[in-house]
C-alpha cells in the first residue's frame, strides 16, 4: 500500500495578540511573528497513517509512506521529524506564493504528484485548516484524481482479513461511526479525531532516520497545478473584516442557588422562553 | 503516624470547623494526594500516595491555627496548600491519613499602599488578581513566574518562586516585606512590614521557602513597583553556542547591568519556541525597564555589549514580545497538555539548578551529555538560564520523553528520577546549588545534605524547633524516615 498524507504548517493563530489582526491594503494579516504549526487536522492524518502502519508493519503488509507539503522551508522541520518518525520519503513542493485561498492549486499539486510522481493508493490530509478554511482541497483532489473521497475520517486500518490492499476506515457521520472496508484507489478527509496528536520521535530516531534530505520539487514542474492557477477565477477575495464575537457576560448575585435561578429565569429566560 | 483513626480525623476536623469545609470525597482526596510531579500517574489515573484523610478548606488564620494545634496533638501530617501548582512533589500526602490544609478561599487583597509602595493579601490570593488589580493603578509587584495564572502567594513564598523579571526584581525573597504565619503548636505570628532591620537574624528567612515544613504562610506583604511597560526595551538575538552566551549574560551583570530579563536558550529548548525564527540557534533574551532614561541606557548599554560578539544576530523585537506574551501556563494550557501526554505518552519536566559563572557551563553540558546517552527514550534534552546574578546564574533543565514498556506508575523511577540524580549529583559534585526556584519537594531530599554540607545543622534545627512533632509536610525539604 503507497499513502500519501498531506500537510500543512500554519501559523499558530492563537499567540496572535488581538492588536495585531490588522488588515494591509494587500487584504493580508501580519502572522510571521508568532510560531507555527502543523495544520491540527493534518497532524490527525500524520498520526492515523502511522497507527496505520503500526498495524501493517505488524501484519507484515507491504507498505509505502510519503508525507507531502507545499511550501516555503520552514516546511522542512517538519518533514524531517517524519522521516524520524519512519515516512519513508519526505517532500516538499516548493513555494513562497499565497495558496491559501486557492484550493485548486494545492489539490492539482497534489493530485498530479500522486498520479504521476508517486503512485499513491492512498491519500489522507485534513478536511481543512484554520487558515483559508475552505474545506476544498480533498474533495477537489478527489475530483482531479477522479477517485472517491470519504470525508470525517477518523480512524484506518487493515481489513480484519489481512487482505492486501483493503482498507478499513472508520468516518464520523450524523448517526456515529461508520465503518467501511474500502478498495483504494481512494482520498481520505480527516475530521475531528480525538486523541490524535503526532508522535514524538526520539533523538535516537532523529540521529537514525531523521538526517535524510528533504526532496524538493519546483512548483514549476507541476504545469496541471500552475494551469490550474491561471484558471482559478471562481473565488477573488475583495476584502477582510473580523467578526465581532464579544459577548456580554453578567454575573448573578443572589444568596442562594434557587434565589440566582429565580433572577435567571425572571429577568433573562422567561420572556425568551415565551417566544418560542 | 496519627495517633487516632481516620475516622476519628474527619470526626474531630468536622467539630473544628464547619462540616462544608471538610471534604472527603474520594476523587477530591486522590487528585489531593499529588502535584504535577505525578501527573503522569494522575493523567492515567493512577494513585500511588497514601490518600489524605480529608482536604480542609481553612477561611481564617484561627482556622489554620486550630488544625495545626489539632494536628499536633494527634500526629497527624498536614499538607499546606494554596494555588496547587506546586511541581516537585511537595504537595504529596506522604504519609496515611494526611490532613490537607486549603488555604485557597483565603484570597483577600487586604489593601494596596502605593504611598509605602506595598501591598499585603491572604495567602490564597491568586498572584493574577493582585498583579491586575495593581496594574489597573500603575504598579506592579514584578513577580511574574510562568505559573502565575494559577499560582497563589502563599504557595509562592513558601517555594522561594521567582519571576521571569527576577534579574531586575529579584525572587519571592526581594519582595517580601512582613509576614504572618502560623506554627505548629497554633502559634500565630506576624512579622511587621519595615524597610529594613538590624534587630538581629532576618526571621522572614525562617518561613520564605519552608514549603509548609515549619509552618502554614497565612498574609503576605510584597513591595510593589511603579509599571512603564511602555519604556520597555527588548532585544533579541540568535547565538551558535551557549558558552558565548554565558559569557554575555556574566558581562551584562558584572558590569552592573540590571536588566528585568535576562534569558539564554540553547537550540534543543529554544527549537520548542523559537523554531520560526531560529532553527538550530540559540536564542538571547535581554530586557530592560523602569524609567525611561534608565530604560534605554540599560538597553543601549547592553546592546553594545552584545555587538562585540560577532556571532550573534539580532531578531526582530516582535518576534520575542509575541513569545513572551504567550509563555504562561493557565488552566486551558495545563489541560492541552494533559490531553497531548494521554495520547502521545510523551511527558516534559524539568529540574533548575545554579551555580557560580566559572562552573555553569560545564555542568550543563555533562548533564546534556549524560542524559542524552543514559536515559532511554529521550525526545528533547535542553535548557535555558532565565534568571542571572552578579556571581553565576541558572540553568533550567527541560527534558521530554516517550513513557515506552513500563506501567504510568513506573514513568518516575525510569526516567524522571534518574534525569533528575544526573543534574542534581553533577551539580553538587561542581559546587552548585541543586534547586534554583522550584524548591526542594519530596524528591531532592535524598541530597539535602549534601547540599547544605555542615550548614545541615542549621536547617535540621529549624525542623527540631519548630515542628518537633514532625506533623509538618512530612518528606518535604527533610528527607522521611
Amino acid at each position: 500500500m503507497q499513502i500519501l498524507a498531506c500537510f500543512k504548517v500554519v501559523p499558530d493563530l492563537d499567540q496572535m495578540p488581538a492588536g495585531d489582526w490588522l488588515v494591509d491594503d494587500r487584504f493580508r494579516v501580519e502572522t510571521g511573528y508568532v510560531k507555527n504549526m502543523l495544520n491540527p487536522y493534518d497532524e490527525s492524518a500524520l498520526e492515523i497513517t502511522l497507527r496505520y502502519a503500526d498495524q501493517a508493519r505488524r501484519g507484515n503488509l507491504p507498505l509505502n509512506l510519503t508525507a507531502l507539503t507545499i511550501g516555503s522551508k520552514q516546511a522542512d522541520t517538519y518533514l524531517k521529524t517524519l522521516y524520524a518518525l519512519r515516512y519513508d520519503k519526505a517532500v516538499r513542493v516548493a513555494s513562497d506564493r499565497d495558496i491559501r485561498f486557492l484550493p485548486e492549486i494545492a489539490a492539482a499539486v497534489i493530485s498530479e504528484y500522486a498520479a504521476e510522481k508517486n503512485r499513491a493508493d492512498v491519500l489522507i490530509m485534513g478536511m481543512q485548516s484554520g487558515v483559508g478554511d475552505n474545506a476544498k482541497t480533498p474533495l477537489l483532489t478527489a475530483e482531479y484524481l477522479n477517485w472517491p473521497c470519504i470525508t470525517g475520517v477518523v480512524a484506518i486500518e487493515p481489513a480484519n482479513n489481512g487482505t492486501k490492499n483493503l482498507l478499513k476506515v472508520k468516518s464520523m457521520v450524523d448517526s456515529g461511526i461508520l465503518e467501511q472496508t474500502v478498495r483504494p484507489p481512494l482520498v481520505l478527509a480527516v475530521s475531528n479525531a480525538p486523541g490524535t496528536y503526532l508522535r514524538v520521535p526520539t533523538l535516537k530516531d532523529k540521529v537514525e532516520y531523521g538526517k535524510k534530505p528533504v526532496e524538493v520539487q519546483e512548483m514549476d514542474n507541476f504545469k496541471t497545478g500552475l494551469a490550474a492557477a491561471n484558471t482559478s477565477g471562481g473565488c477573488r477575495l475583495t476584502g477582510l473584516k473580523p467578526i465581532n464575537h464579544r459577548r456580554e457576560g453578567l454575573i448573578i448575585d443572589g444568596e442562594t442557588a434557587a434565589e440566582k435561578a429565580r433572577i435567571l429565569y425572571h429577568s433573562y429566560l422567561r420572556e425568551r422562553l415565551g417566544k418560542l | 503516624m496519627a495517633s487516632i483513626s481516620r475516622e476519628q480525623i474527619v470526626e474531630n476536623l468536622v467539630k473544628l470547623l464547619d462540616e462544608e469545609k471538610v471534604v472527603t470525597d474520594e476523587q477530591v482526596l486522590k487528585d489531593s494526594s499529588v502535584d504535577r510531579f505525578r501527573r503522569y500517574e494522575e493523567i492515567h489515573g493512577f494513585y500511588t500516595q497514601p490518600l489524605p484523610a480529608a482536604v480542609v478548606y481553612a477561611g481564617s488564620k484561627e482556622d489554620v491555627a486550630s488544625i495545626l494545634k489539632f494536628a499536633s496533638e494527634h500526629s497527624i501530617n498536614v499538607v499546606p496548600r494554596t494555588g496547587d501548582s506546586a511541581t516537585e512533589g511537595g504537595l504529596e500526602t506522604a504519609v496515611e491519613h494526611s490532613i490537607v490544609l486549603d488555604g485557597s478561599g483565603m484570597n483577600e487583597i487586604i489593601s494596596i499602599d502605593p504611598y509605602n509602595m506595598l501591598a499585603t493579601c491572604q495567602c490564597g490570593a491568586p498572584l493574577q488578581d493582585l498583579e491586575d488589580r495593581l496594574r489597573e493603578q500603575g504598579y506592579t509587584t514584578g513577580h511574574s513566574p510562568q505559573s502565575k495564572p494559577l499560582a497563589q502567594l502563599g504557595g509562592l513564598v513558601a517555594t522561594r518562586s521567582i519571576g521571569q523579571f527576577s534579574t531586575l526584581y529579584g525572587g519571592i525573597e526581594d519582595m517580601v516585606v512582613g509576614l504572618e504565619a502560623v506554627f505548629p503548636n497554633g502559634e500565630i505570628t506576624k512579622i511587621k512590614n519595615v524597610p529594613r532591620r538590624a534587630a538581629g537574624p532576618d526571621i522572614r528567612h525562617v518561613i520564605i521557602g519552608n514549603e509548609g515544613a515549619l509552618c502554614y504562610i497565612t498574609e503576605v506583604t510584597v513591595k510593589i513597583y511603579k509599571y512603564s511597560p511602555e519604556n520597555n526595551y527588548l532585544l533579541g538575538y540568535t547565538l551558535d553556542n551557549m558558552k558565548t552566551g554565558f559569557e554575555i549574560l556574566r558581562e551584562v551583570m558584572v558590569n552592573g547591568y540590571r536588566p528585568s530579563v535576562a534569558r539564554l536558550y540553547d537550540e534543543e529548548d529554544g527549537s520548542q519556541h523559537f523554531s520560526h525564527f531560529a532553527e538550530d540557534k540559540c536564542v538571547l533574551i535581554l530586557m530592560a525597564e523602569g524609567p525611561k532614561p534608565l530604560a534605554e541606557a540599560t538597553g543601549k548599554a547592553m546592546e553594545a555589549i552584545v555587538e562585540k560578539y560577532a556571532e550573534c544576530e539580532k531578531v526582530d523585537h516582535r518576534l520575542i514580545q509575541v513569545w513572551f506574551d504567550n509563555l504562561n501556563w493557565d488552566v486551558s494550557k495545563v489541560a492541552e497538555e494533559r490531553e497531548e501526554i494521554f495520547a502521545t505518552k510523551n511527558i516534559s519536566n524539568t529540574t533548575e539548578i545554579a551555580a557560580t559563572w566559572d562552573k555553569i557551563y560545564d555542568i550543563y553540558k555533562v548533564c546534556v551529555e549524560r542524559i542524552r546517552t543514559e536515559i532511554p527514550d529521550i525526545t528533547l534534552i535542553g535548557g535555558h538560564s532565565s534568571h542571572s546574578y552578579l556571581n553565576g546564574t541558572n540553568m533550567y533543565f527541560v527534558y521530554f520523553y516517550n513513557v515506552v514498556d513500563c506501567s504510568p506508575e513506573e514513568e518516575i523511577s525510569k526516567y524522571h528520577l534518574p534525569i533528575k540524580r544526573i543534574i542534581v549529583e553533577e551539580t553538587i559534585k561542581a559546587g552548585g546549588s541543586m534547586c534554583h526556584h522550584h524548591g526542594v519537594g519530596k524528591h531532592r531530599t535524598p541530597w539535602i545534605k549534601d547540599e547544605y554540607g555542615s550548614s545541615y545543622y542549621i536547617l535540621k534545627t529549624l525542623k527540631e524547633a519548630f515542628d518537633p512533632e514532625g506533623i509538618m509536610n512530612k518528606g518535604t525539604i527533610f528527607p522521611g524516615e
